[in-house]
């Protein structure tokens, strides 16, 4: 399988943390943005929103202090990083050891819950309005990037002529 | 160690220190550690032959039988070590399945930590009862109880060790990542545990047939309390240097809303105290009251110096979080130029 990533633009997100709604709602039923897998971080004052998901690392430290494995990787499923519920004691050890502050402790089921792409369909990229988060192929990543400055780089050269 | 002023979003966001693990973890290692190092001193003071006055034994018999409690105020660690290992069962989200983490030794260093914590406790308890119990068969003075007693030290020098280590090995939090971190929890464990064995024996004599003993042991607290003062600067300076987030954490321990924990409770009650008040014992010739005051002050600072290093570790900063501060910091500089331009603006 081709392997996907989320990709976040934050320069579009508008901070409306609908991504955060329609996440609670696919893996709790509930409409609880506290028990959502994505964190819109906001800087009011400035009006700086940057959405938080988690970026399924190479390099794994939630995977390698995991005391059961319960986290660990799926390389069938867009190489992700995913947590066994049924496996997981609550001890909160891959929290501390996320450098992006991703996996988050759920009060309710006592678990570490982490996003998962929603098994291939994720719901913050299906509901974005502005298009801030993008799943796209892990090797086509940087290309919205290149061809912005590339088109950047012409619109310039155009005022040259 | 030098207060550089603090970036107004980082103070916002990231100055934030972890709040995954509190009090209850910080019990967990404090115990632990503090009954490791009693039994390492207890051990070598066993090893040298230090006996319990005989006048002072309590008469205890089981089944006709007299009990032995000799060893008893030295050989007590394993049973703080086990009271402490619940603690960390408690704070976990589901606690029955600590059971897995045990399955799974090999996996991470909290896996790694049952088992050493098991062998230890299981161990110590095992010799604890060889010294108690009056059963001949046991042959409590036999040569080959030797090879359970230096297993069971070197575990204990372990489970000291692994409490640094334990925090060194969460990765993302520069205040932890390092090994001197492990060596200052060691030297607080072998502190706390001398001045917990001198506490258990006061009042029962223990040491009034060897009053040099008790010297030697008030002799050692006083280096280790040095030693660890030493370890601890050495441990803070160099995570000020190692990252910018280890200077936040330092910086927040020394002047920042920490700062009575570490200033107050680990340096003053915790390091000073205790070495100035064993100073007047040792001159005194051993006031009780000196020496239950300067036990506890000692208790009591390394019991917050484990509070303090686990409240005071902030996380690393990611690239991103940089790339929102630069942002920040040029919206930040618009809006001052905007205001300073159009005085109605703030």
């Amino acid at each position: 399988m081709e392997e996907k990533v989320l990709v976040v633009d934050q320069r579009k997100c508008t901070g409306c943390r609908l991504c955060e709604l329609v996440c609670s709602v696919f893996h709790t039923g509930t409409s609880n943005p506290s028990r959502s897998r994505v964190r819109v971080v906001k800087w009011e004052d400035m009006g700086l929103y940057l959405p938080m998901a988690c970026n399924h690392c190479e390099q794994a430290y939630c995977v390698e202090v995991c005391p059961t494995k319960a986290c660990h990787r799926e390389p069938e499923n867009h190489n992700r990083v995913t947590i066994d519920k049924k496996l997981c004691i609550g001890c909160r050890t891959c929290i501390i050891a996320c450098p992006f502050g991703h996996p988050f402790f759920d009060v309710q089921e006592r678990v570490t819950v982490k996003c998962d792409y929603c098994d291939g369909d994720p719901q913050c990229v299906r509901f974005c309005d502005v298009k801030a988060i993008s799943f796209t192929d892990a090797d086509k990543t940087n290309l919205t990037r290149k061809r912005e400055a590339f088109l950047k780089y012409a619109e310039s050269m155009k005022h040259v002529r | 160690m030098e207060a550089d002023p603090i970036h107004p979003m980082r103070n916002v966001r990231y100055l934030r220190p972890q709040k995954e693990w509190k009090e209850i973890i910080a019990i967990y290692l404090y115990l632990a550690g503090m009954g490791a190092g009693s039994f390492v001193i207890g051990t070598l003071i066993n090893w040298m032959g230090v006996k319990w006055n005989p006048a002072f034994h309590p008469s205890l018999d089981l089944f006709g039988y007299p009990l032995n409690f000799s060893s008893l105020p030295i050989l007590w660690g394993p049973i703080v070590v086990a009271i402490g290992a619940p603690f960390l069962i408690l704070d976990l989200g589901i606690k029955w399945r600590f059971m897995y983490a045990c399955l799974n030794p090999r996996t991470s260093w909290v896996a790694r930590g049952f088992i050493i914590l098991s062998i230890f406790i299981l161990l110590g308890l095992v010799l604890l009862a060889k010294s108690v119990l009056p059963f001949g068969w046991l042959r409590p003075e036999s040569t080959l109880w030797r090879i359970p007693e230096i297993i069971a030290f070197a575990f204990a020098l372990g489970t000291a060790l692994y409490t640094g280590i334990l925090l060194k090995a969460t990765k993302s939090v520069p205040l932890w990542k390092t090994s001197l971190l492990p060596l200052l929890f060691l030297v607080s464990a072998l502190s706390t545990g001398s001045m917990a064995i001198i506490l258990s024996t006061l009042g029962t004599g223990f040491f009034l047939h060897d009053a040099r003993a008790l010297q030697v042991l008030m002799h050692a607290v006083q280096v280790l309390v040095v030693i660890e003062g030493i370890v601890l600067y050495l441990y803070l300076s160099g995570r000020c240097r190692a990252s910018e987030q280890g200077k936040d954490s330092v910086r927040l321990l020394i002047y920042g809303e920490k700062k009575f924990i570490f200033w107050g409770v680990d340096v003053l009650v915790g390091l000073v105290l205790p070495f100035v008040l064993v100073s007047i014992v040792v001159f005194s010739h051993g006031n009780v009251w000196l020496i239950f005051s300067s036990g506890l002050t000692l208790l009591c600072g390394g019991f917050f110096l484990r509070v303090g290093v686990l409240h005071a570790g902030i996380k690393d900063q990611i690239p991103m979080h940089r790339l929102m501060e630069i942002q920040y910091n040029a919206m930040a500089e618009s809006t001052k130029n905007l205001a300073g331009e159009r005085p109605g603006i703030r």
